[in-house]
């Protein structure tokens, strides 16, 4: 059993404890309120740790991929009933859905409307670091100013908005998620009678849910609305999913209303990503019609004529 | 120097497995702070002064890297090592108790002093839902490893007393 020896602390070790703490604390209200940043010590600090950080990040998600690999064997069967399932319903939704395009396309020829749709260029990045979601989310990815990656880029996954880069270095970038509660969000009601607008932030008290703030008590929101970005800011592009309004409640002024969201991406699960670093206006591509499996009830041998007139007249 | 080296090589390895494998068994986002674990071995074992200077640099170190609210951890982590490192000369280094109930303590201080600096930086938060949200799958993580990382520490930190 070994004892190691008692400290001597003399009164300028104490002083001089003090004086760190005290700077220290000085330090955070300063860099909380933007006046103090060290990019230089922290693109250091990333450079130095990411190589590592990739590496065992790599190692970890090859371990994750054969483990899920073996459940998927192991529920193969459940899963392959509700994917027929499924399969059924898209498929009905899909002759609905070119229907509704062929029409609009054709309204929308009526009216001489043009809009044109935006075109993202897109850096595909992997998510190798990440730290314990106790006060703040944030995630490390592995490129950065080399690839293209610059400040106040928006970050994406094939399902929704996944936050901002808010420090970009040689060879990694951190991002902050629109789930830490230094993140503010502007979004609107996707539903077209509602169109309201509100801002989404991070909730301490719900880390993985993040809040729809600024709600007026009278706004016309519904539980199982989508949430999508407003383009407001400038930060994030338009039409990006956020999130479906899972619960309203009242804010404590009386006067607003909040929505609490659950993210349209699953951030427990997050290992790919993209990062948004241009996006321009590109002309709509033309429609076309969507894929059928020959023999089924919507294969145009035997499906119904109405869907074919439909698709058709698409341009 | 050397000695230095080591110590920040193994901080630099604990640091990585904290952010890129814990990430992968965590609940709801929230897994062990290693780190946090390490400084109180540290404090153990070298005392206030070098456990607040192991605290100092690691906390800084994850504040850097990671992009929290810059400050935070230093400070905690300071505060922390300063005073674990008190208790250095009354406790018997090699027991299995010793991490294990300081990882409970250490984590609950931790949580205290990250709170009341968000109180402080004008963020407001139910602390009884978050406590349950956060501060309870956080102690039963760092019960899970504590004693590993407490070992690990004790068996360099004796190895290079070994050598010197």
């Amino acid at each position: 059993m070994s004892r190691v020896r008692r400290d001597k602390k003399s009164p300028k070790k104490v002083w001089a404890l003090l004086f760190v703490l005290v700077s220290l604390f000085c330090l955070i209200l300063f860099a909380a309120r933007g006046r103090f940043q060290a990019p230089v010590a922290s693109q250091t600090v990333s450079l130095i740790l990411s190589p590592f950080q990739q590496a065992v990040s790599w190692f970890g998600s090859e371990l994750n991929y054969i483990t899920s690999n073996i459940w998927e064997i192991v529920t193969v069967h459940e899963q392959n009933k509700m994917l027929k399932n499924e399969v059924n319903q898209l498929r009905q939704q899909n002759l609905q859905a070119s229907d509704f395009a062929a029409e609009n396309a054709r309204l929308r020829e009526l009216l001489g409307y043009k809009q044109a749709a935006t075109q993202f260029d897109l850096v595909a990045a992997r998510v190798i670091g990440r730290e314990s979601a106790t006060w703040s989310s944030m995630v490390v990815i592995n490129k950065g100013l080399g690839d293209g990656l610059d400040k106040d880029m928006a970050v994406v996954t094939e399902k929704g908005l996944v936050g901002r880069v808010v420090e970009a270095g040689p060879n990694s970038s951190k991002v902050q998620l629109i789930l830490d509660p230094r993140s503010s969000v502007g979004t609107l009601v996707q539903r077209a009678e509602s169109r309201v607008t509100g801002i989404v932030v991070g909730d301490m008290d719900n880390p993985t849910m993040p809040d729809m703030v600024n709600i007026p008590k009278t706004a016309d929101v519904q539980e199982g609305d989508l949430i999508i970005t407003s383009g407001y800011g400038g930060v994030f592009p338009k039409g990006l999913p956020v999130g479906l309004v899972t619960e309203l409640k009242n804010d404590d002024g009386g006067l607003l209303k909040i929505a609490v969201l659950e993210p349209a991406v699953d951030f427990q699960k997050l290992e790919d990503v993209a990062v948004i670093v241009a996006s321009r206006e590109a002309p709509p591509e033309p429609l076309k019609p969507p894929v059928q499996t020959p023999g089924t009830e919507t294969d145009p041998a035997t499906g119904e004529p109405k869907n074919q007139e439909g698709q058709g007249k698409a341009p | 120097m050397r000695k230095i080296g080591k110590w920040a090589a193994f901080a630099a390895a604990l640091f990585v497995l904290q952010t890129s494998i814990l990430p992968l068994i965590a609940y709801h986002g929230v897994s062990a702070d290693l780190l946090l674990l390490l400084t109180v071995s540290v404090a153990f074992l070298r005392g206030a002064e070098q456990g607040a200077f192991m605290g100092f640099s690691l906390g800084l170190m994850q504040d850097l890297a990671t992009g929290t609210f810059f400050g935070v951890n230093t400070l905690a982590r300071t505060i922390i090592g300063f005073l674990f490192g008190q208790f250095s000369d009354r406790v018997f280094k090699e027991q299995f108790f010793l991490p294990v109930l300081a990882s409970v303590a250490v984590t609950i201080l931790n949580y205290f002093i990250l709170s009341l600096l968000m109180v402080l930086l004008g963020y407001r938060f139910n602390l009884e839902s978050h406590m349950q949200q956060i501060l309870v799958p956080m102690l039963l993580y760092q019960l899970a490893f504590s004693y590993p990382v407490h070992y690990l520490a004790y068996r360099l930190d004796k190895r290079l007393e070994e050598k010197k």
